[in-house]
């Protein structure tokens, strides 16, 4: 008998090429051995004798009784279970070797692959760090030419997508009733779904609707699929571009989205454009925009025109607040200065723009504002962009908007030098395709309708457009959890996640980077592109490619061979371009153009927008919950939002006044009203926004998104109003406050002042121009005592706050490296998160117009450590190399050390957080961090683990450890570069330079003379004033 | 000159064995309702308490409202409330007995239970507080296989280790001496077999002899004079977990002089409580408990009050004095802040009731003294309150700030110790002699109306 294995070893590491569905394993009878010539001749009846003979084998597959194995399992494991559970404590856990030792893994030993995060619009080139094949952290790519090893703190949390243990382990059938009510689901397996689906698609009238994906090979198995099966495709996603794409169509007839090149930029103008948080690709726009800060006394100027207080609106020189409907105003305003610097507009047009001569006076904004703005982006002419976008810009005027700022944007000369036409020609989805499939839905001409990354069940939550797809024969999700869609689909084929495939992005045209699979397959689930190759190979349907390729991964080198190979290849071979392109991540290179014509009779339709009052409709997306599709990863929504210090909640933002005027108060519950719609939320006084402002989140208020995104805030998806080009913000809507009731929010910070005491030191352009040390008081401390001695290395840090945007990035990446719990809304509530870095968030100026400074906070590693000195136990103690070590196993959780902590940067463990977590999670676990039980203090290590890695590495390779061979977690994920960690003991290291003499560099509460290693820079503001002259004594922020 | 005549300190004309009599009868006879309702009250209390120790210590110290930034509340607060509460025993006991104070007799046996009692209901916190009860024995320094390693003697935290368990320690052995003699007569008295067997053995076969009260007295001396540093040094030590920390609020050097007044403040308005109860409870100590020692007991509460005003009043002095903006900003945030209600509670009890006591009618009246003791505790609860929580609440970086989130938790934590502590003593007034006969029967003519003996 042999046993013949379809399904390969499961043990295999890194790198995995995805297999066909497994098979279970055939018995074959082996004729060479006979017993007897009833034997020899297979004599039937001889046979089933000898069958029940031995019938009792666990390996017998027999067709009638196919529950002989499981039966035989079943007894045989509860037997061990009866026999060996009364007795044993706690479970023995074995490190069992390899059978085989994999290539390439090392136990204890970091692998990182290159792969890429595909995350709505945003794609990231990163590095993925794989122990023993299992991908651990996310760290950006250095070389990328887009992001250039910028994360963000979704691709962080990325990683918990993953192993998030509600994943469906394989595909599920819906067992519906007549009425489509019951959402039971039972498992079936691949043959059976692809079977009864490929019977389904004989009838024809397919629809496919996908999000918008920048991949090639997937575009192209789509084409080839919808060749095959004359199916249609719908490309559609929530927030899109639509308004963008209407104005570039208007102004230069091209629809296709502009890339931006802000690191060319001296002088940004952004109209609710927040390309720091989350508008088109804020890694990439961070990275940009941060590499125009390093040169301060050149550095770039940032104005923003913001409708809610928006995270680039607080990284801004200049922020300006304002409200939808003045959007346009603000542009024509700037049009009007620009025409009287020189630019060249015509009579009529300057008459036109003259009638926005009053708008900073009706804003009540400093008269000069604009002429300053004005004349900025004139001298900067070629270096200078305009940007407008953003779900806040979607509105009724939307289109005149955009046809406006493209004008001022010619005027301007940045067609060609900060803005390249027509390259990401990905971002396609609009609401007219989705209306084009919810009609021929509606009449009946779809039967079978697939959803791959799209949600309209939860971004569309009307009843009447729900029927219609419910009215549909068939259909199909690749959700990979049960999620609103799942719930009305006749199949649920899970795909399989980004890191467990192959595939490909081209996120700007003419730069392809590579998915890489990071692990095998953990479940039984299957990408739609294998889906689709399979059904079209089953009907025998499409092109020749599509049918010839065994894997996905076979098509993604076929697409490659075909399309890319042929312009990137370079004289090399395939094998050899595809090794190379794996090894870097990316092909390519970033895209260019020239300049067009603008269209200048566009301008025409741009009017003046009259008579508005009352409150306006702000819906914007977060840095975290990006469009609200995949948000079940816990990081992010413990992950503070970087303005409002709030978690897991979405809110009604309001001005501090309007608050006022309505009696209102912080979780005081409101109904908006909006047409037929209504939702009911908590209220959040935000300083800084516009009276007339109502300003909302999308991407909550999820109803099936998995255990940690359901049901936690509501749903503003409900107040879009979905037309040809959706209107999300502008809406008038009306206030109810619903009376007695409350709904407290999860704020991680109390008090939004710094009371006068120097925390985060700022000073102007001018002022650092003449000092560079400017406003930054030192202080006399001395010390009879003679201090630690350090011979070997002695660790430190610098934080650049003039590059930290409040992004949050490190707060996730230090989270997801150092096995940082999450402790959920109640606790947090109650003032016990556990992050280990945090960014501090305060105030300055007015409760009506406050700038905004971050700080991000870790453990300083003092030299003088409080610390140490209370702890009776001796578990926190200097080390020899000047980190203050925590020792958790010594920890009885006296709670001294944080009491005497003056940074309050230590955390404990209230209770036993990891309770909560299920299967997989522990598997996203950083092998080298201890996971803390109850009742210990912890907290920011410098990533000691990695500070060991990095001395081993050195040792092993005989060398000296350099600069930068250690890099903190918080340190890569930085898009700016901003965190710089190194060996003060080096003084060739970066960190010590800035130790020593970076004018900008101080430390945090030095008159304590706790002598922190870490140094703050302070942060530079290029607002065009002399001082910063705000007192901000005299603001206070809300009390806690 | 003429001789000050002097109140009598046991009233009615009472002989030796009126005095035995009187005392031994709560232990002698069966008890009344009253105690038995009290003790049904205060076990019940005690026994929940239990629980909830034990749902804390199962489930985390999370249960409480301590927090980030606030590592220290209700059990902290509450440990340095009972050990206050403990030094007006050995105050009454040791110092008194030094200055030869006679009044102290009839008092200082339950000063000293009371003692006992709330050192041991104290020295539960610190050991619980922590976030794994179950390995506080590393606070100790005992040789052990990890390295060997050591505690870290710097820590206050230590220092209060060894204070707590050497006052403990101290008081009760000084107490039990006290009480030897005292478990003699009960002995000869018992007219059951287990008694008299009970009592015998307590007694450490005292017989009374001579040789007998020569050592006893002599014990007893060195005793007092072994406990008298400790009245001070306690609460010393108790306030350099506070006083060693660089926060501001705690970071002062007034505190450990503040601290010993104010424990004594609390300690000797507790006496007042619990005497004031034992006098209700049973009538004929009220010829020993008197008026008299009542109001010297208040005068005292008095002193210390104003005392601690003063503490009060400097604290805010040196604030503003040092130019230290966190430490002026603490103090500000202490009366005029979030917390100002808890300051203003803590002054109004410690400062401004105990005045009353500048009348002598109040000093004498049983009933205001019961309520002026009642607000000194709790004045002094909220002054432990005040320090912890306020200090850590708003300290350097306004994105710390935060608020303390009181739960079921820490009330059930505060009045379950209430529960342990009167269970104990209530224990203590059946089975002890709650005052001393031995030590009463010399001050039986002090103040009588007979013919000096020696003169």
């Amino acid at each position: 008998m042999g046993v013949k294995h379809n399904s390969g070893d499961q043990d295999a590491q890194g790198p995995a090429h995805e297999a066909r569905p497994k098979e279970r394993p055939i018995v074959e009878r082996d004729n060479r051995y006979w017993l007897s010539l009833d034997h020899y001749a297979q004599d039937p009846e001889f046979l089933k004798k000898v069958d029940e003979e031995f019938g009792s084998s666990p390996l017998r597959e027999d067709k009638e009784e196919g529950w002989a194995r499981r039966e035989f399992m079943k007894l045989m494991g509860a037997s061990l279970a009866l026999s060996t559970a009364s007795c044993i404590r706690r479970p023995v856990q074995k490190i069992v070797p390899y059978a085989q030792q994999p290539e390439e893994v090392t136990n204890g030993v970091y692998n990182s692959y290159t792969t890429t995060i595909s995350d709505g619009h945003e794609t990231l080139g990163v590095l993925m760090r794989t122990r023993e094949g299992r991908p651990l952290k996310v760290e950006g790519s250095p070389e990328n030419p887009l992001q250039g090893g910028a994360t963000t703190a979704r691709s962080q949390a990325w990683l918990m997508s993953l192993y998030d243990p509600e994943r469906l382990r394989g595909p599920q059938k819906n067992l519906f009733n007549e009425k489509r009510t019951n959402k039971d689901t039972v498992g079936v397996t691949w043959e059976s779904a692809d079977a009864a689906i490929s019977e389904q698609l004989k009838k024809g009238d397919i629809a496919l609707l996908t999000g918008s994906t920048s991949s090639p090979s997937l575009k192209s198995v789509i084409k080839d699929f919808s060749q095959g099966f004359r199916a249609n495709h719908y490309v559609w996603d929530p927030i899109s571009y639509e308004d963008i794409q209407a104005g570039q169509k208007a102004s230069y007839g091209e629809e296709g989205l502009p890339f931006y090149r802000l690191d060319k930029a001296k002088m940004i103008v952004s109209i609710d454009a927040d390309f720091l948080g989350s508008w088109l690709m804020p890694a990439t726009y961070n990275h940009q925009f941060l590499a125009t800060r390093n040169d301060i006394k050149n550095m770039s100027q940032l104005v923003v025109f913001d409708s809610n207080y928006s995270l680039t609106g607080a990284n801004a020189d200049i922020r300006v607040k304002i409200k939808p409907s003045q959007q346009i105003d603000v542009v024509m305003a700037i049009l009007n200065e620009l025409s009287k610097l020189g630019a060249d507009v015509n009579g009529d047009l300057k008459a036109t723009f003259a009638d926005y001569a009053s708008v900073g006076d009706e804003m009540g904004v400093d008269p000069e504002l604009f002429k300053m703005i004005a004349k900025n982006l004139w001298d900067q002419r070629g270096k200078a962009v305009v940007l407008a976008g953003g779900p806040a810009t979607q509105t009724e005027w939307g289109t005149s908007l955009q046809v406006a700022v493209n004008y001022l944007n010619s005027l301007l000369n940045a067609e060609g030098n900060t803005i390249y036409s027509q390259a990401m020609g990905n971002l396609a989805g609009g609401a007219q395709q989705l209306f084009a499939l919810v009609k021929a839905c509606g009449e009946g001409k779809v039967k079978t309708l697939i959803i791959h990354e799209a949600n309209p069940f939860y971004a569309l939550p009307t009843q009447a457009w729900n029927d219609i797809f419910k009215s549909v024969e068939m259909i199909i999700t690749t959700a990979p959890l049960m999620n609103e869609v799942a719930q009305h689909a006749h199949y649920v084929l899970p795909m399989s996640h980004a890191f467990e495939s192959w595939g490909d992005s081209e996120p700007v045209n003419g730069l392809y980077f590579l998915h890489q699979p990071t692990i095998r397959d953990m479940y039984d689930t299957r990408g739609l592109g294998l889906s689709l190759m399979t059904w079209a190979f089953m009907a025998k349907v499409g092109p020749e490619r599509i049918q010839k390729a065994e894997t996905y991964f076979e098509y993604v080198q076929a697409v490659w061979r075909d399309s890319i190979f042929s312009s990137q290849g370079k004289g090399r071979s395939f094998s050899q371009f595809w090794d190379d392109t794996l090894q870097t991540g990316f092909v390519g290179a970033l895209p260019s153009s020239s300049g067009r014509g603008f269209n200048a009779s566009a301008l025409s339709d741009v009017k003046k927008i009259k008579g508005r009052s009352g409150l306006e409709l702000v819906l914007y997306t977060t840095t975290a919950m990006g469009d609200g599709q995949n948000t079940n990863m816990s990081y992010l929504w413990e992950m503070p939002d970087p303005v409002t210090k709030i978690v897991w909640d979405n809110y009604a933002s309001l001005s501090v006044n309007t608050a006022q005027k309505m009696d209102l108060h912080e979780g005081s519950v409101i109904d908006i009203k909006w047409m037929d719609q209504t939702l009911q939320l908590p209220v959040h006084i935000q300083p800084g926004l516009h009276n007339d402002v109502i300003a909302v989140a999308l991407g909550f208020g999820r109803t099936m998104g998995g255990k940690i995104a359901s049901h936690q805030g509501g749903n503003a998806y409900t107040l879009v109003k979905w037309q040809d080009t959706p209107v999300i913000s502008g809406s008038s809507v009306e206030v109810s406050v619903v009376k007695g009731k409350k709904i407290e929010l999860a704020c991680t910070q109390g008090h939004h002042s710094m009371e006068g005491r120097q925390i985060v030191v700022e000073a102007t352009v001018a002022e650092y121009s003449k000092n560079p040390g400017a406003n930054i008081h030192r202080h006399k401390v001395w010390n009879f005592w003679p201090g630690h001695a350090y011979n070997g290395h002695k660790w430190a840090m610098a934080v650049d706050l003039n590059v930290c945007t409040g992004c949050s990035a490190c707060v996730v990446a230090c989270q997801s490296e150092n096995n940082v719990p999450v402790v959920g809304k109640k606790y947090v509530l109650q003032g016990r998160e556990m992050h280990w870095l945090r960014i501090d968030r305060y105030y300055t100026g007015t409760p009506e117009n406050p700038e905004t400074v971050f700080q991000p906070i870790m453990c300083q590693h003092c030299d003088n450590a409080p610390c140490e000195t209370v702890c009776p136990v001796l578990a926190t103690v200097h080390s020899d190399e000047g980190l203050n070590d925590m020792t958790y196993n010594r920890c009885v959780g006296t709670r001294y050390c944080s009491n005497n902590c003056p940074y309050k940067v230590r955390r404990f463990n209230w209770f036993n957080f990891r309770k909560v977590d299920e299967k997989p999670t522990q598997m996203a676990y950083n092998p080298d961090v201890t996971v803390r039980p109850r009742g210990v203090m912890e907290k920011c290590t410098f990533c000691v683990q990695r500070i060991k890695e990095g001395k081993l590495k050195a040792k092993l390779d005989g060398r000296t450890l350099k600069d930068g061979d250690i890099k903190t977690a918080c340190e890569t994920a930085c898009p700016g570069n901003g965190i710089v960690f190194g060996d003060m003991n080096d003084p060739e290291s970066r960190v010590a330079k800035v130790f020593k003499s970076e004018p900008r560099a101080y430390a945090l509460l030095e008159e304590w003379h706790a002598a922190p290693s870490v140094r703050y820079l302070s942060k530079i503001r290029n607002n065009g004033k002399e001082t910063m002259d705000r007192d901000s004594h005299s603001q206070k922020g809300d009390h806690s | 000159m003429s001789q000050m005549k002097r109140n009598r300190l046991v009233l009615g004309d009472k002989t030796l064995k009126d005095i035995t009599d009187d005392i031994c009868a709560p232990l002698e006879r069966f008890p009344s309702k009253g105690w038995v309702a009290m003790f049904l009250g205060a076990k019940t209390l005690f026994l929940f308490y239990a629980v909830i120790l034990g749902i804390i210590i199962a489930t985390g110290i999370g249960l409480l409202g301590v927090n980030h930034p606030i590592g220290w509340g209700t059990m902290i607060i509450t440990f340095v409330f009972w050990i206050g509460i403990g030094h007006a025993g050995t105050l009454i006991s040791a110092i008194l007995f030094l200055f030869r104070q006679k009044w102290r007799t009839s008092v200082a046996r339950t000063a000293e239970a009371m003692t006992v009692f709330a050192v041991m209901t104290a020295g539960l916190f610190p050991l619980l507080h922590t976030g794994r009860p179950w390995l506080d024995f590393w606070l100790f320094p005992y040789p052990n296989q990890r390295g060997p390693l050591w505690v870290n003697f710097r820590s206050p935290l230590l220092w209060d280790v060894f204070a707590v368990s050497t006052y403990a320690t101290v008081s009760m052995v000084f107490w039990y001496i006290g009480l030897v003699p005292d478990f003699a007569t009960i002995k000869d008295r018992a007219k059951n077999k287990i008694r008299k067997a009970v009592y015998g053995a307590l007694s450490l076969g005292w017989r009374g002899t001579t040789r007998n009260w020569s050592h006893y007295e002599m014990l007893y001396l060195l005793l007092a004079g072994l406990s008298t540093p400790l009245v001070l040094s306690v609460h010393t030590i108790v306030s350099f977990d506070f006083a060693v920390a660089g926060l501001p609020g705690w970071h002062t050097t007034i505190f450990p002089p503040y601290f010993v007044a104010g424990a004594i403040f609390s300690g000797f308005a507790m006496v007042i409580t619990l005497m004031t109860l034992v006098r209700i409870g049973f009538p004929q100590f009220k010829d020993y408990i008197t008026i008299d020692h009542m109001e010297v007991m208040n005068k005292i509460i008095m002193t210390t009050g104003l005392m601690v005003g003063y503490a009060y009043g400097s604290e805010f002095f040196i604030a503003w004095y040092s130019g230290n903006m966190y430490e002026n900003f603490v103090f500000k945030n202490r009366a005029f802040g979030p917390y100002g209600w808890s300051y203003w509670i803590m002054v109004t009890c410690n400062v401004i009731i105990p005045q009353l006591f500048w009348v002598k009618k109040f000093r004498r009246s049983i009933p205001i003294m019961f309520v002026v003791s009642i607000f000194v505790n709790i004045g002094m609860w909220f002054e432990r309150y005040v320090i912890t929580v306020t200090s850590l609440h708003r300290d350097f970086l306004p994105s710390n700030w935060g608020q303390y989130a009181w739960s079921f938790y820490d009330a059930a934590v505060l009045f379950g110790s209430f529960g342990m502590f009167l269970t104990l003593f209530l224990l203590y007034l059946r089975l002890f002699p709650a005052i001393s006969i031995a030590e009463v029967k010399p001050v039986l003519n002090v103040g009588r109306d007979t013919k000096p003996k020696h003169h």
